[in-house]
């Protein structure tokens, strides 16, 4: 019963005029950010977080929430006017929705994903709001040993599963937490790791690593193909942007199923949106009466990875919110948010901060209409964007990122910073390394010392409180096992394998 | 051939922090762990990655020529000297970022590069660096009072 006024008096905090108008920036902007290749959510909410410093918090993380549920709306657009994925999680949406843009129906491609993101997106909404109290409750019970475990699963799930080697995932994710132990600790007051640099005394400002390793790496790797000549040519907006009832028909399905899916596989750690989308369209594809169609058109194709990628991001607010754990690369730059912003994201906060929640949570609700809006009738004017020359687009991100770097500290320490793991993320995509479990672990490193020496000292120095409840045992055999589960099932990845090459 | 590299690299990298780890002074006062032990658990899970890596090396050639199909795609030099290019313009533009200030050397730096990588549109391109360059400068200041250098600009 105190739940349900907390979500309606969320509504009331969401429905206040600033909050409004902080959505619609959110997800207006995620809408560019989604359309434009070579810039992502991470690196969006990564470069906004030092410039809206001194704003409220709820409407500042209400608007980074829009970046990073609108993105995904914004990323479909590209994929299917120029078949290169706006967005990591668009993917599979280059695949069938430039076949029927080629087809002359980018119109109907463009309505079925704006519709099944909102479909989906309402819909994981929906799961998050239900979920939200239960889990919260039951992680009120968690104490350090509890939350070591759960960050360590956290961290093996998403550098086994993103990327193509589990052993690069894991040096990934240990040369976050290495990253993150570098300034003074706060325990002992002793400084580590500094190197002789008096700013590493504070540590190695998390904003810094992203913007290098998202936004700058990517401007390497697009100034990279400009050089070699394959940037691709957007196609015009063919067809009406409303779909037939025969198309309708076929897409209704999808979108359910690849709204379950999304949302499942975004409460869970480490998959994320572009798995959650591959699985979606691998299922269409089995389900379908013409599989022969995928890959030359198929509606289905188009609805159901929209869909599952819309829901996803909701599901991968659920850990991030209930648990202050987030399951992935993107989420843990939106923790990054909240902590910036002096708020701990986890159970505590559904008790001591129940409006930001509720007001977070139902803006959501507003948002997701807000896109359907921006990404039916006026998707034309977002399209106008991939007109710019990626020769100039590339160079502004630059110049984006360094406003974002400098902004912080007013520190040149920042600004070479950002170079360095720009070079760092364009070398390590060239050798497949993942960034995502970097930024992962690099966020919750500190958490997850302190949780380490805190459970220590309750034990008196015995490793066994990690063994000592039922539910730290699950959490280290789960993380066991996603460890070894590359090993032992080859099988699976296979599959994932078979789903990306079609 | 990458592959052998990182987890050479991985191993030095994991040598270097044991070493860095020995090296923090503790006080044990109150903290039966102190500073020195979480870094001690992240030099072994550096090891667990070498040897996590070492298992997929000796897999990878096992499973025999289908299994490195990238290594006989031959890569073109030339787009790495872009990108080195590409990070020393950067790095000049920030080392010019505080003594001209963020408008003028923004501006330079745009021009640069899109001159290179947008040929053929001269103008276009001068404009919008220079615009871009001093309307963000504004924008970023006045509106939303982020502190940005001056440089040699009087306002």
């Amino acid at each position: 019963m105190e739940t349900l006024t907390h979500i309606f008096n969320g509504f009331a905090v969401c429905l206040q005029p600033i909050n409004l108008w902080y959505t619609f920036i959110g997800v207006f902007m995620g809408t560019i950010i989604g359309v434009l290749p070579g810039i992502g959510p991470s690196a969006g909410i990564a470069l906004l977080i030092p410039v809206t410093f001194g704003m409220n918090p709820t409407s500042a993380l209400i608007m980074m929430c829009g970046i990073y549920y609108g993105t995904k709306y914004g990323g479909s657009t590209t994929a299917i006017l120029i078949r290169t994925p706006g967005e990591a999680a668009s993917v599979m949406t280059s695949i069938d929705g430039y076949e029927m843009a080629r087809k002359g129906r980018a119109g109907a491609a463009l309505a079925v994903s704006a519709i099944g993101s909102f479909i989906a997106g309402t819909l994981g909404v929906i799961g998050l709001t239900i979920f939200a109290v239960p889990l919260a409750s039951m992680a009120l019970k968690f104490g350090p040993a509890e939350y070591f475990t759960l960050m360590l699963f956290a961290m093996t799930a998403v550098s086994t599963l993103t990327g193509k080697s589990p052993a690069k995932g894991v040096l990934a994710t240990i040369l976050g937490l290495m990253i993150a132990t570098i300034g003074i600790d706060l325990q002992s007051g002793q400084a580590r790791f500094t190197m002789g640099v008096a700013e590493f005394q504070d540590g190695v400002g998390f904003v810094v690593v992203v913007v290098g390793l998202f936004a700058v790496a990517e401007v390497f790797r697009g100034l990279e193909d400009i050089y070699k000549g394959t940037s691709a040519q957007a196609m015009k907006i063919s067809g009406s942007l409303w779909l037939t009832k025969e198309e309708w028909l076929r897409s209704i399905g999808p979108i359910w199923r690849g709204g379950v899916i999304g949302f499942i596989i975004g409460v869970l750690p480490g998959a994320g949106g572009t798995i959650a989308s591959i699985m979606s369209y691998t299922t269409e594809k089995r389900l379908s009466k013409n599989p022969d169609e995928f890959g030359k058109g198929a509606i289905e194709g188009v609805a159901g990875p929209e869909a599952a990628n819309n829901s996803d991001t909701a599901g991968a607010m659920v850990p991030l919110l209930t648990l202050g754990i987030p399951g992935g690369g993107a989420t843990a730059v939106l923790m990054g948010a909240f902590i910036m912003y002096g708020i701990q994201p986890g159970p505590l906060l559904f008790q001591n901060r129940p409006d930001l929640v509720w007001g977070l949570i139902d803006s959501m609700y507003i948002g997701n209409v807000m896109l359907l809006i921006l990404n039916l009738p006026l998707i034309g004017i977002f399209v106008q964007l991939l007109k710019i020359p990626s020769g100039i687009l590339y160079p502004l991100i630059i110049a984006i990122s360094v406003i974002g770097a400098y902004a912080i500290n007013g520190s040149m320490t920042d600004l070479y910073l950002i170079l360095i793991f720009g070079v760092i993320g364009y070398v390590f995509d060239k050798v497949d390394i993942p960034v995502a479990p970097l930024v992962l672990s690099l966020v919750l490193g500190g958490m997850m010392e302190q949780s380490f020496r805190q459970a220590m000292t309750i034990s008196g120095g015995s490793p066994k409180i990690f063994f000592s409840s039922a539910i730290t045992m699950t959490l280290v055999v789960m993380s066991v096992i996603s460890v070894l589960m590359p090993f032992i099932l080859p099988k699976l990845k296979k599959y994932k394998e078979d789903g990306k090459d079609e | 051939m990458a592959d052998r590299v990182i987890f050479v690299g991985i191993l030095v990298l994991a040598g270097v922090y044991f070493w860095a780890t020995s090296q923090i002074p503790t006080l044990e006062i109150g903290d039966p762990l102190g500073p020195k032990a979480f870094p001690r658990l992240l030099g072994i899970g550096l090891l667990i990655s070498a040897a996590m890596l070492f298992a997929e090396m000796v897999k990878a050639k096992k499973g025999g020529p289908e299994a490195e199909p990238e290594a006989a795609e031959p890569q073109d030099t030339s787009t790495y000297k872009v990108v080195a290019g590409v990070v020393v313009v950067t790095g000049i533009f920030f080392a010019l970022f505080e003594p001209l200030g963020y408008a003028i050397s923004t501006s330079l730096f745009l021009m640069v590069m899109t001159l290179y990588f947008n040929k053929g549109k001269r103008w276009t391109n001068i404009i919008t660096s220079v615009v871009y360059g001093f309307a963000s400068y504004y924008i970023f200041t006045a509106a939303l009072g982020v502190n940005l250098p001056r440089g040699v600009l009087p306002f």
